[in-house]
């Protein structure tokens, strides 16, 4: 969406809002990036990103939709590789690790760096199989038994487990949407990720099945690294820790989720999560 | 005049309502035309080759006597090869009707019985221990003996217009009413090949033909096919050639199918040398042809299962590799066999391309195996449509019936793995 064209004092200006406001750097970050550009072929999409993500925090990133979260959360586990057009530049590390080195193989780094969908996506294949997929595929189980394990914890750290233990054989898509989400974390978790990246993923559940995400999210942060991308303020709000406010490409502003919310220093900042635009 | 909104629609209504009738009528007229036009094609060859299904059958007491056989010295095989298997069926006959002298009632008395109906009585005495004995069997009638039966001929008609003439009408009366001619289930029809006897002619050979062309049709198609599929879908780079390839086969696709019969005809024929008519060339050409099919409908499966499960197995670091054998795949396979099993079941009713190899030879014996001379269900169709006999007529659309039968079966199979298979996103 654009923004509101009678408010002359949010005309877009790029140099108001090209550098970040608020503290990037973070210390011992588990991922920092620095200089991201992201481009669709001709397009631009990512201007000079700047950021930390530090150890074990839940960091939210909202904004105008189309305004290049989801493409710079697809950045830190390299999904964009999958679009042709698209070309990232910039230095992108995980533990100092430079993401985008062109030696480096994608699959140990998406086993790091794992993502959960807007859209609930399950295979169409049992619950069980559905969680036991990506430990199969990087063997982290080396008997049934193993494997049996990481399943009933992994979708019992899902909060998933009681309403699917009696049932693992059936399809997961079978399951309500909120389930389907979880079904969908549970998987992600399996693999053991240091990060999770969550793009939109309540957008597609009712509130309460989005409650019990939130919550799953609460939980899910004492161990692993969450980055999320949200159009609901409120859950921003709820769930994070620090917030990253995007705005054309550009990250217009970084600070803690209780200051970005209570007092935001930027006006553009302070007009998106006053509902001036959205 | 001041018309309300509402005023004005009520004026366009009738016009509109009328408009969608017209549409409706018009929809249902071209409905009815096409359903009346199967009605017309399925009750002509229906009624045409039902007959093809029944035989008339003449039973006869058979003395296996070794005199009338001729055969002297019973562990003489060569003996056995010419023996008089037709002796044996004519004593009987003329047993049955002593009272038929003159060399000419013989002949028609004689005619009364297929010709091939000796090589029956040859098969029988394959087991060598019944010579000497005494059988009953049911001997394939002539066809004009059975196109009586069946109601074909006219008795009305002078003598001289007619094929089965006053004695021999006398003769089959007698047999009817002694319940020695009998319409039996026609085995010979379903386990006989070709022969210019159609009473004796059957469509089991040009069926294996079919079968055995067919099986190396969907070898060589479906695993091509599909791979070409995978690889175009999957991992082709997006350039001017892959373009240009995929250009091709849509072309392909549309390609008249004789140009195939010519292409086979052309390498495996001239340039290879491998003998005419056998279901391996007939194969290898079915393939070609079916191959633009098979890599269309695999690749419009192959698209048609959703980035987001693609997304979700390389999310949890499947490597390309995996995410398409053990996802991508897995779901696009029913979508993929829909196809394939469409395109057999052109290949199956495909006939002109096989005509250029050769296949319309007269093939009486049974292929054994994928390099037996043979013939497939349509040409075999198409040479029956030539002769004029009754019997020949209804054969071939019996044999139209037993091809529509198997496209139906194919096409039921195709449209029920879609249906089951069918995934809602
Ligand atoms: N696959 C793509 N190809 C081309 N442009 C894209 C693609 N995905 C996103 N974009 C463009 O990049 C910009 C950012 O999109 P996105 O990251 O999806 O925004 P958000 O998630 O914040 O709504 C938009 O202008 C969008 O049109
Ligand atoms: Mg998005």
């Amino acid at each position: 969406m654009s923004m509101n064209e009678s408010n002359h004092s949010l005309s877009s200006n790029a140099s108001e809002y090209s550098t970040t406001t608020g503290q990037i750097e973070v210390e011992n970050p588990k991922m920092s990036m620095r200089n991201v550009d992201v481009s669709y072929g001709d397009k631009q999409a990512i201007f000079n990103v700047n950021l930390d993500i530090a150890k074990n925090e839940v960091i939210s990133m909202i904004g105008p939709s189309g305004c290049g979260k989801s493409t710079f959360l697809r950045c830190l586990n390299r999904m964009n590789d999958t679009i042709e057009s698209c070309k990232v530049s910039g230095d992108l590390l995980l533990e100092g690790q430079d993401i985008y080195d062109p030696k480096l193989d994608v699959v140990p780094l998406r086993a790091r760096v794992g993502m959960v969908f807007q859209k609930p996506n399950p295979f169409p294949k049992s619950i069980y199989d559905n969680v036991a997929y990506g430990p199969h595929i990087h063997g982290l189980a080396n008997t049934k038994f193993e494997l049996d394990e990481i399943v009933e914890k992994s979708l019992k750290k899902a909060g998933l487990w009681d309403e699917v233990k009696d049932r693992l054989d059936q399809p997961g898509t079978g399951l309500s949407g909120g389930q389907q989400q979880r079904l969908c974390i549970a998987r992600t978790i399996a693999v053991s990720p240091e990060v999770i990246l969550m793009d939109e993923p309540c957008s597609a559940l009712d509130p309460i099945a989005t409650a019990r995400i939130e919550e799953l999210i609460d939980e899910l942060s004492a161990n692993y690294t969450i980055a999320i991308v949200t159009h609901s303020m409120q859950q921003a709000a709820r769930v994070s820790h620090r917030t990253a406010y995007f705005h054309l490409g550009y990250l217009v502003e970084i600070g803690s989720t209780d200051d970005i919310f209570t007092n935001p220093s930027h006006k553009l900042t302070e007009a998106y999560i006053t509902g001036r635009f959205g | 005049m001041n018309l309300t909104t509402i005023e004005i629609v009520n004026k366009t209504l009738k016009k509109r309502r009328q408009k969608e009738r017209v549409f409706r009528a018009a929809g249902l007229v071209s409905v009815l035309t096409g359903l009346a036009a199967l009605v017309f094609l399925l009750h002509t060859i229906v009624g045409n080759g039902w007959g093809a299904f029944t035989q008339s059958y003449i039973q006869l007491p058979l003395k296996l006597d070794a005199q009338v056989l001729r055969i002297d010295n019973p562990l003489d095989e060569e003996e056995w090869d010419y023996a008089n298997y037709a002796g044996v069926i004519k004593a009987s006959l003329r047993e049955r009707f002593p009272e038929v002298t003159s060399r000419k009632q013989k002949r028609i008395l004689y005619r009364l019985v297929s010709p091939g109906a000796s090589f029956q009585v040859k098969q029988l005495l394959d087991d060598r221990s019944l010579l000497g004995s005494e059988v009953t069997l049911w001997l394939p009638a002539d066809d004009d003996v059975d196109s009586l039966i069946k109601g074909y001929i006219n008795r009305e008609l002078p003598e001289k217009e007619r094929r089965v003439k006053d004695f021999a009408l006398t003769l089959i009366d007698d047999l009817v009413s002694s319940g020695q001619l009998e319409r039996k289930f026609n085995v010979i029809f379903f386990s006989a090949g070709d022969s210019s006897e159609p009473e004796q002619a059957g469509i089991y050979g040009s069926m294996l033909g079919s079968f055995f062309t067919l099986v190396v049709t969907l070898i060589l198609s479906f695993p091509i096919g599909v791979a070409a599929a995978i690889y175009l879908e999957e991992f082709a780079p997006k350039n001017r050639f892959i373009d240009l390839i995929e250009i091709n086969i849509n072309n392909l696709a549309a390609v008249p199918s004789i140009v195939f019969g010519l292409l086979g005809l052309a390498i495996f024929l001239n340039v290879f040398g491998i003998p005419r008519s056998i279901p391996i060339v007939a194969g290898i050409v079915l393939a070609i042809m079916t191959l633009p099919t098979v890599i269309i409908s695999s690749r419009a499966a192959l698209g048609a299962v959703p980035p987001s499960i693609r997304e979700a197995a390389l999310g949890l670091g499947a490597s390309k590799m995996q995410t398409i054998f053990d996802h991508v795949f897995p779901l696009a396979m029913p979508g993929m066999l829909t196809g394939s099993i469409i395109g057999m079941a052109r290949a199956l009713g495909e006939t002109a391309p096989l005509l250029m190899i050769g296949m319309v030879a007269f093939v009486v014996d049974i292929p054994g195996s994928f390099t037996d001379p043979a013939t497939v269900l349509p040409v075999q169709i198409f040479l029956w449509s030539d002769s004029p006999e009754r019997a020949f007529v209804e054969r071939t659309s019996g044999a139209i019936i037993i091809l529509l039968l198997f496209l139906v079966i194919m096409n039921g199979l195709a449209v029920w793995l879609r249906n089951k298979f069918e995934q809602r996103w």
